[in-house]
C-alpha cells in the first residue's frame, strides 16, 4: 500500500511473527517426550519471502537431546524471545515512519 | 494473522503444566495416604504429555505449511504408578495386614518437589512467551495511532 520499502518492512514482521509461533512452542512442548526444537533460518528465509516464497520450517541443528527425546534449550528459546520481540519493534518503528510520512503528505494536500 | 495463534500455544503450555503440578501437589499431599476408594494406599499420579495443532478459532480458514509446523501441547493421558506400595511394620494401624505391614503410597517426596520445581519453570517460560506475543500484537495495532 505504502511503497516497496514498506512491503520489505511487513514481510520481515511477518517472518519475525512466524518465528516467534515456533518459539512459543517449543516453549510450550518443553516437557514433551520426543519433541524436538523447531525453528527458521531467518536469513534465508527472509531472502526467499522476498522473491514470493512462503518460509520452511527446520529441526534445530546442534541441540542437546535429553533423555526423553525432547531437545529444547529453555535458555535459547527465551534468547529468541526477546530478540524477536526487540526486532519486531525496530521494524514496527521503521514502518510508523512510513506511515507518517503518508499522513504527512495527505495533511499537507489537504491546504492550509 | 498467525500471532493469535501464537497465544494459543502459549495458553496449551500453561494448561499443561498447571495440570501437571496439580498432579504433583496431590500425590505430596497423599504420601502417606493408606486409603483410597479404589483401595489399597493412594498411587503416584502424573501427566504424559503429546503435542497437538494449536490454531486461533479464526485461523481455519488460512490454515498454511507454516500452522502445521507450530504445536501447542496437551496433556494425553494421566498414569499411575504401578510399583509396589512401601510396607512399614505398624501392628496397631487399622490399615495392618495379618503380618502387622501397613502399605505405604510409594511416593518419593525429593523427586515430587524437583518436578514441581521444573513445572513451575516452565509454566513462567509460557507465560513470558505469551507477555512477549501480545506486546508484538499491540505493537501492530498502534502503528496507525500517532
Amino acid at each position: 500500500m505504502l511503497g516497496p520499502l514498506s512491503t520489505r518492512i511487513e514481510q520481515y514482521m511477518d517472518l519475525l511473527a512466524a518465528r516467534q509461533k515456533l518459539v512459543a512452542a517449543n516453549i510450550a512442548n518443553i516437557d514433551t517426550p520426543g519433541y524436538t526444537s523447531k525453528d527458521i533460518d531467518f536469513q534465508s528465509e527472509f531472502n526467499s519471502l522476498v522473491q514470493g516464497e512462503s518460509p520452511h520450517v527446520i529441526e534445530t541443528p546442534g541441540l542437546l537431546m535429553k533423555n526423553d527425546g525432547n531437545n529444547v534449550s529453555l535458555d535459547r528459546e527465551t534468547r529468541l524471545l526477546a530478540e524477536n520481540g526487540m526486532r519486531y519493534s525496530v521494524a514496527e518503528n521503521l514502518l510508523r515512519s512510513q506511515v507518517l510520512m503518508l499522513r504527512t503528505a495527505i495533511r499537507e494536500g489537504n491546504g492550509s | 494473522m498467525s500471532l493469535f495463534s501464537a497465544l494459543s500455544v502459549s495458553a496449551s503450555g500453561m494448561a499443561a503444566q498447571r495440570t501437571r503440578a496439580e498432579l504433583l501437589t496431590e500425590n505430596l499431599a497423599n504420601s502417606e495416604t493408606t486409603r483410597t476408594p479404589e483401595g489399597g494406599p493412594y498411587r503416584r499420579q502424573d501427566a504424559v504429555f503429546e503435542t497437538s495443532p494449536q490454531t486461533s478459532p479464526f485461523a481455519s480458514v488460512f490454515e498454511s505449511e507454516l500452522n502445521a509446523g507450530a504445536a501447542g501441547v496437551q496433556v494425553s493421558e494421566i498414569v499411575q504408578d504401578s510399583s509396589a506400595p512401601d510396607k512399614r511394620y505398624i501392628p496397631g494401624h487399622p490399615d495392618a495386614d495379618a503380618n502387622g505391614y501397613v502399605a505405604f503410597p510409594h511416593i518419593n517426596p525429593a523427586e515430587d518437589m524437583a518436578d514441581l520445581v521444573s513445572s513451575v519453570r516452565g509454566y513462567e517460560a509460557n507465560v513470558a512467551a505469551m507477555g512477549a506475543v501480545k506486546d508484538m500484537i499491540s505493537k501492530s495495532i498502534d502503528l496507525l495511532r500517532t
